[in-house]
């Protein structure tokens, strides 16, 4: 049995209208992100991945198993949707509840296991109340009770966090954490970036349909060539530093930080950067911290797609 | 593996039953299944009161009449002749016509309607210049007539109308409904078969049907009898045949909640709009008896016909497309009928099965 998720040039096209087009990947066990504007095929990824759409071509396998098979595919995977719709006049409890039911465990089992996962979001007192009472922030933590209840190897996550509030969110990602310890694949869309940062051991980004990049965000971050990396140093004495650090030839730029309390440069070779600044006499000055200021997410995404629509 | 099963087939029907039992959108159903009830009440509460007038009419005959003197009024009998077999008439009525004979002549014509009751039954005579010439027999209990006049209108409301549109609400609903809803993918996120799913559903549909549609025939039964006498009821019951029929029409309300119900079962996953298929399916069931025998075999209505217990006829003087449409030519015998429907529902559930599997997901293009 493979311990990836695959995708073998995916695509899927709506009728004449474009999915996701020639995906290939291969997800290992962690946090997943995957990051891209609306429509840029998120959505449509993570149904390809549950077998919610088919692909127009192409071959998917989830840990060995065949998307088409969705009695055997849905033991190992919960899938919190979008979608925000619920079966009519059911109670919080019972929507988890009677998703146990028909995965066939017995009324016993799926009572306790409904109660445990009700737990994991919070949604105890909330439990016995309609789903068509819950605030918006409630729904979303009940969906996600509902794709953790049946403790599956690997959890899709459809903008998890939307609708939460502070409190939650770090809860819930708290809780994708201990999931990705144990070696889950947790599968996350979003479109908000310093969340993704923050939680993804590897990000795929998208745009258009297309895997635009694949990796840890750092080795997709150096893989760009053609933005100079951004480094900021933070000293006491950041115009001295500067005026030393201009010398050097690899140095495209520099600027004091708007704090005054560092600069910040841009060179096209990170690694001669830190061998020279090894060499540097620094004479007294006191340096605090040197950091990549742009191998986050939210820069890789504006190098690779554009700044127009991400949220920061 | 057939125990998973077992229990992902009743987790569906527990979660489907309280949606279509309980769905606002399925309200007419009720109304439809309670139209008969109503009509059967109305035609009780008229015929009791009917009643209740012939015996009154009968208590004040000078006779104490029988079933067998009324039948012995024959028309051509003079006016002593009616009262001394049948009494002075409780009930008259007369009138003089003056009817033309020349230009400037004119004769006078006398008519008399006499109304006589056995207690059940009332004898209606007319009379022109002292001699009967119209003679009517209202028999209380037409026993023969009441069940032709149920069967007729079990065949060409209840069934062709009532089962028809219900099952079309109910069975097209169990997926077609969960599209437009935007809840199909609760059902998909789980691990359980789409085949597993799908019987779930129609058993559930079956069900609901099943529970509507034959508290409906047996109201519609009791409404039936309600004008009938203790004796009477008994007759029908049990020498004419009505419990047999009874629990024949039950038979065959089930057999139509089956055959329709997996017709728009089917018909559901592959249309987005569902008056097409219902108004096609609707035309193709009543131009049924003019199909080629083959494509007869294709259809609900053509078994249903073969198992009803009354046969109606066209009415005399009926046009022959009305006469063909309306009379089952060539009728089968009721194990064929029964397995016929049965594998029609097969076919068309085996179908269901096959589309379940190639749903997709995709709420934006509905």
């Amino acid at each position: 049995m493979s311990d990836r998720i695959i995708f073998e040039d995916v695509s899927k096209f709506y009728g004449e209208i474009l999915g996701v087009n020639k995906v290939s990947l291969s997800i290992p066990p962690g946090i997943t992100s995957l990051v891209g504007p609306n429509g840029s095929g998120k959505t449509t990824l993570m149904n390809l991945m549950t077998g919610l759409v088919k692909p127009s071509r192409g071959r998917i396998q989830v840990l060995g198993y065949g998307t088409e098979v969705p009695e055997q595919l849905f033991k190992i995977v919960g899938y919190s949707t979008q979608f925000d719709a619920f079966p009519k006049g059911l109670t919080g409890f019972q929507f988890i509840y009677s998703y146990l039911c028909l995965s066939g465990r017995d009324r016993q089992e799926a009572e306790k296991l409904a109660w445990q996962a009700v737990e994991r979001v919070n949604m105890v007192e909330a439990a016995s109340r309609n789903v068509g009472s819950y605030s918006k922030g409630m729904r979303q933590r009940i969906r996600l009770a509902q794709a953790l209840a049946h403790d599956p190897k690997v959890l899709v996550l459809d903008e998890p966090l939307n609708g939460l509030d502070p409190l939650a969110r770090a809860e819930m990602i708290a809780l994708f954490r201990a999931a990705a310890a144990q070696g889950s694949y947790v599968i996350i869309s979003s479109h908000i970036l310093h969340e993704v940062d923050v939680i993804s051991d590897q990000v795929i980004l998208l745009s258009n349909g297309y895997v635009v990049a694949e990796g840890q965000i750092q080795s997709v971050r150096s893989e760009i060539q053609e933005h100079p990396t951004q480094i900021l140093i933070r000293c006491d004495r950041p115009r001295e530093l500067a005026s030393k650090i201009l010398a050097s030839e690899h140095i495209l730029e520099v600027s004091i930080h708007n704090d005054g309390r560092g600069l910040l440069l841009k060179t096209r070779d990170a690694d001669r950067f830190y061998l020279a600044m090894n060499e540097l006499a620094l004479n007294g000055i006191q340096v605090e911290s040197i950091a990549p200021a742009d191998d986050d997410v939210l820069s890789v995404y504006e190098y690779l797609i554009g700044s127009e629509e991400v949220v920061r | 593996m057939n125990r998973i099963w077992w229990a992902q087939v009743k987790a569906v029907v527990r979660l489907e039953l309280k949606k279509t039992f309980f769905a606002k959108r399925g309200l007419w159903i009720y109304v439809l299944a309670a139209l008969p009830v109503v009509l059967y009440i109305a035609y009780a509460v008229v015929m009791t009161n009917q009643q209740h007038q012939t015996s009154r009419l009968a208590r004040r005959g000078e006779k104490t009449l029988s079933y067998q003197d009324l039948l012995a009024a024959k028309a051509g009998m003079t006016k002593q002749d009616v009262t001394a077999l049948l009494g002075k008439p409780p009930v008259t009525f007369h009138w003089t016509e003056t009817r033309p004979k020349g230009p400037d002549t004119s004769e006078e014509i006398a008519h008399e309607d006499y109304q006589y009751s056995d207690g059940v039954n009332d004898l209606y005579l007319g009379l022109v210049n002292g001699q009967v010439e119209r003679v009517h027999i209202r028999e209380g209990f037409n026993q023969g007539q009441d069940s032709t006049m149920f069967a007729g209108i079990f065949q060409f409301f209840f069934l062709r109308l009532a089962v028809f549109f219900g099952c079309l609400g109910v069975f097209m609903n169990l997926f077609r409904g969960e599209v437009l809803d935007k809840s199909l993918h609760f059902y998909f996120l789980a691990p359980i078969r789409r085949e597993v799913l799908m019987v779930g559903k129609f058993i559930a549909g079956l069900l609901a049907t099943c529970v509507i549609f034959v508290t409906s025939l047996l109201l519609q039964t009791a409404a039936f009898l309600w004008h009938f006498n203790p004796q009477a009821e008994n007759t029908y019951l049990y020498q004419n045949h009505g419990l047999e029929h009874t629990a024949i029409y039950v038979g065959v309300t089930v057999l139509a909640c089956i055959g329709y119900g997996s017709f728009f079962l089917v018909a559901g996953m592959l249309f987005k709009n569902p008056i097409l298929p219902a108004a096609g399916i609707l035309i193709w069931e009543f131009f049924n008896p003019i199909l080629p025998p083959l494509l007869k075999q294709f259809s609900v209505i053509y078994y249903l016909k073969s198992l009803c217990p009354v046969d109606i006829l066209a009415p005399p003087g009926a046009p022959p497309l009305f006469a063909l449409l309306v009379s089952s030519a060539d009728p089968i015998s009721a194990p064929v009928a029964v397995c016929g429907l049965l594998i029609v529902s097969a076919i068309a559930l085996t179908i269901s099965g096959v589309q379940v599997r190639r749903m997709e997901i995709n709420y934006s293009t509905e």
